[in-house]
């Protein structure tokens, strides 16, 4: 993610493969976005620019428009101001929102494969089976509503795999995770930016930015507060405090 | 289509994984159409109206000399009301509260002016001008009609007494007045004899005997006319084998409209406030099928769901008519119009229940303002539009009595597509309106 008054720091951006770009263009970008509903106003002028390799942060309180900013960028919901880029005509994003979003009266597999075939996937029994081993859930015809809220997360996390998607957005992914299943949570979210893709990540855990972020983007009642690598949010003295 | 077809599978496999939902889905209009049935039929049955008898009638009342029993002649008359003596004020208060639906006052003199004959004496109805009203109008003119006929009866045989009294003589009284006649046969007789004992005379008396015989004969005529001119139509009664109330071809089309509306609206509106619960509408709507197909999806699934129970339900009303031995013209044939009735009413019942659904947040709240919304309109649609103004117009406005006009014509019309073709236009149009109300109001499921 980049303002243009930054530079991010070259050992944290990974080189993506020129299929998934083309060029060195963002892959997602929001141009001034903003977002109200009715009279409340959530997302004020945001710009945030995606690009191959990299993994950015959304930062801030509770309301302070993380998880709108991810579902305008994920299409599920239109700006009222400013726009929205993608990279190139077939980009892939893919969606986590914060709350799983699979149906509970089906099973893991069934989810799957219903999701998979709407998203006209190849093989999607197949492609079904493959992803619950990734995401090491049970493909038992259970019902997905009594899975444990961590395989309900990574199961919710598997269904936004399916489509081998360029960018994967990510709203607080690892909430309801223990931190066995936070770190083969982000073994598989990593593998996106390794391959050449990107991840947005919404999250209240700082630690997870030190660790898992190139970059990041602070929200403060909708307004960018900050905006720009770790590096230097990690000098940031304003941050300091927060932190 | 496939992203159509892919979500009514799912939606499918859904409702068999809710045996409870569905169960109560399919039993519950079920238990509603019998019970709305049942108020059909005996809706009503038992209106109580006020006796306001000023008059102070004796239990038997004597007029020419027949005893009438008040009780029994209007028991017989309105024995589906249950009438209340009162005095006057507490029948005006009784009207007024609802308590009775209407006041029958017997003015004073009642009786006086029975006996009398000279004038017809007066009944008092005062009532509501509503439906209830109406109807107990209708039941009271009834047993006008039928004491008059009584009336009727006694005052010919009263007046044939007259007449055998001026046929054969005798004494009599009128207006209370005792009286004595000699009868056209002895007039007649004492002219002859009159004619014989003055032979200058006797061609004048015989005459005059010859115009009492003819009066006699004329008389003797008078019982008929008499029974002509009291009852020039005469009402002949006879039972017929038809279908019971219970089992009409209206309270059919009842029966299924609200076992239709009930499903696709309540399932329509449930189902798509589900996704939302389920938090996939977002996931959905980005790309993987659009709203209208997401809207259409519904209404495919509610009203092939819908048309089964229907269906089921019609083919066991068809046996209970053919069990019940009524004339057994249930239009079996007719059975596939029906079920393109049952898919069309399905139909614009769901685009109604989908208007519901993108106006609620979550599935129970969507069920439960469907049915507080459903409800009303469909009791509206029970109502005949024609008693209440301004309820024609609202229930136009909701497909329940358009579905009631398709069934009802296709199960007892002899030639129904006119009024199929009118009705399912109706219906498509209102889907297609509320169908378009619910694609605009998708966008607000999300927010």
């Amino acid at each position: 993610m980049i303002l243009a008054r930054h530079e991010r720091p070259y050992e944290r951006r990974r080189t993506p493969p020129e299929h998934v770009t083309g060029s060195s263009g963002p892959l997602l970008e929001a141009q001034c976005v903003g977002r109200t509903f009715g009279a409340r106003v959530a997302l004020i002028d945001i710009d945030l620019h995606v690009r191959a390799g990299d993994s950015v942060a959304l930062v801030g309180s509770n309301g302070a428009g993380k998880s709108t900013l991810l579902s305008l960028l994920a299409g599920a919901l239109s700006p009222t101001s400013g726009r929205l880029v993608h990279g190139g005509p077939g980009l892939d994003i893919g969606w986590v929102p914060q709350r799983p979003a699979i149906y509970s009266r089906l099973s893991a597999l069934e989810n799957l494969e219903h999701f998979a075939r709407l998203e006209r996937v190849a093989g999607p029994a197949e492609r079904a089976r493959e992803l619950l081993d990734i995401v090491e859930v049970s493909a038992d015809p259970i019902p997905a509503g009594t899975l444990s809220g961590g395989n309900q997360q990574r199961l919710n996390l598997a269904i936004a795999l399916l489509a081998d998607s360029e960018v994967l957005l990510l709203d607080e992914p690892t909430a309801s995770l223990d931190p066995r299943q936070r770190r083969r949570f982000w073994q598989l979210a990593h593998a996106l930016p390794e391959r050449g893709g990107a991840i947005v990540f919404a999250t209240q855990h700082l630690a997870e930015v030190d660790e898992h972020a190139s970059d990041v983007l602070l929200l403060e009642a909708g307004r960018s507060a900050f905006s720009g690598t770790v590096a230097d949010w990690q000098l940031s003295a304003a941050i300091e405090g927060l932190k | 289509m496939r992203s159509i077809a892919l979500l009514v599978r799912k939606d499918g496999r859904l409702l068999r994984r809710s045996p409870a939902l569905l169960a109560a889905l399919i039993v519950y209009p079920i238990v509603i159409a019998v019970l709305v049935g049942l108020v059909v039929r005996f809706a009503g049955e038992q209106p109580r109206v006020a006796l306001v008898d000023l008059d102070g009638i004796p239990p038997i009342v004597e007029i020419g000399g027949q005893e009438f029993d008040v009780d029994q002649i209007i028991g017989q008359t309105i024995e589906d009301i249950e009438l209340v003596r009162l005095d006057a004020n507490a029948a005006e208060r009784a009207l007024k509260s609802g308590d009775v639906l209407a006041t029958i006052t017997i003015p004073e003199g009642f009786v006086r002016a029975l006996r009398g004959m000279l004038r017809s004496p007066q009944l008092r109805l005062d009532f509501n001008s509503d439906l209830f009203g109406t109807r107990i109008l209708n039941k009271v003119q009834a047993l006008v009609f039928s004491l008059n006929r009584q009336l009727a009866e006694t005052y010919i045989a009263a007046n044939l007494e007259y007449v055998d009294l001026l046929t054969v003589g005798g004494s009599g009284t009128f207006a209370g007045n005792p009286f004595d006649v000699i009868g056209l046969e002895e007039a007649g007789r004492r002219l002859r004899a009159l004619g014989e004992a003055n032979p200058d005379l006797q061609r004048e008396f015989d005459e005059l005997a010859t115009f009492v015989d003819e009066a006699g004969l004329a008389l003797a005529a008078v019982e008929g006319s008499l029974r002509a001119t009291a009852h020039p139509i005469e009402l002949v009664e006879a039972g017929t084998s038809g279908r019971d109330a219970l089992l009409s071809a209206l309270v059919q089309a009842f029966g299924l409209a609200l076992t239709i509306a009930f499903i696709s609206v309540l399932l329509a509106a449930g189902s798509l406030a589900s996704e939302r619960d389920e938090n996939v509408l977002g996931r959905l709507l980005r790309g993987l099928v659009r709203p209208t197909e997401l809207l259409v999806s519904k209404v495919i699934l509610v009203a092939l769901l819908a048309a089964l129970v229907a269906l089921i339900l019609a083919i066991a009303l068809g046996v209970l008519v053919e069990v019940n031995g009524a004339a057994s013209e249930h239009p079996w044939e007719r059975l596939p119009l029906l079920v393109l009735g049952f898919l069309v009413a399905g139909a614009s019942f769901a685009c109604f229940g989908t208007l519901v659904g993108t106006r609620t947040r979550d599935a129970r709240t969507a069920t439960l303002v469907a049915l507080l919304i459903a409800l009303p309109l469909m009791l509206v649609g029970l109502v005949p539009t024609e008693s209440v103004g301004g309820v024609g117009i609202v229930s136009d406005l909701f497909p329940f009595s358009h579905s009631v006009d398709f069934f009802d014509a296709a199960l007892a019309n002899a030639d129904p597509a006119r009024a199929v073709l009118r009705s399912t236009a109706w219906l498509v149009g209102l889907g297609l309106v509320y169908g378009t109300a619910a694609r605009l109001g998708m966008r607000r499921l999300l927010a």
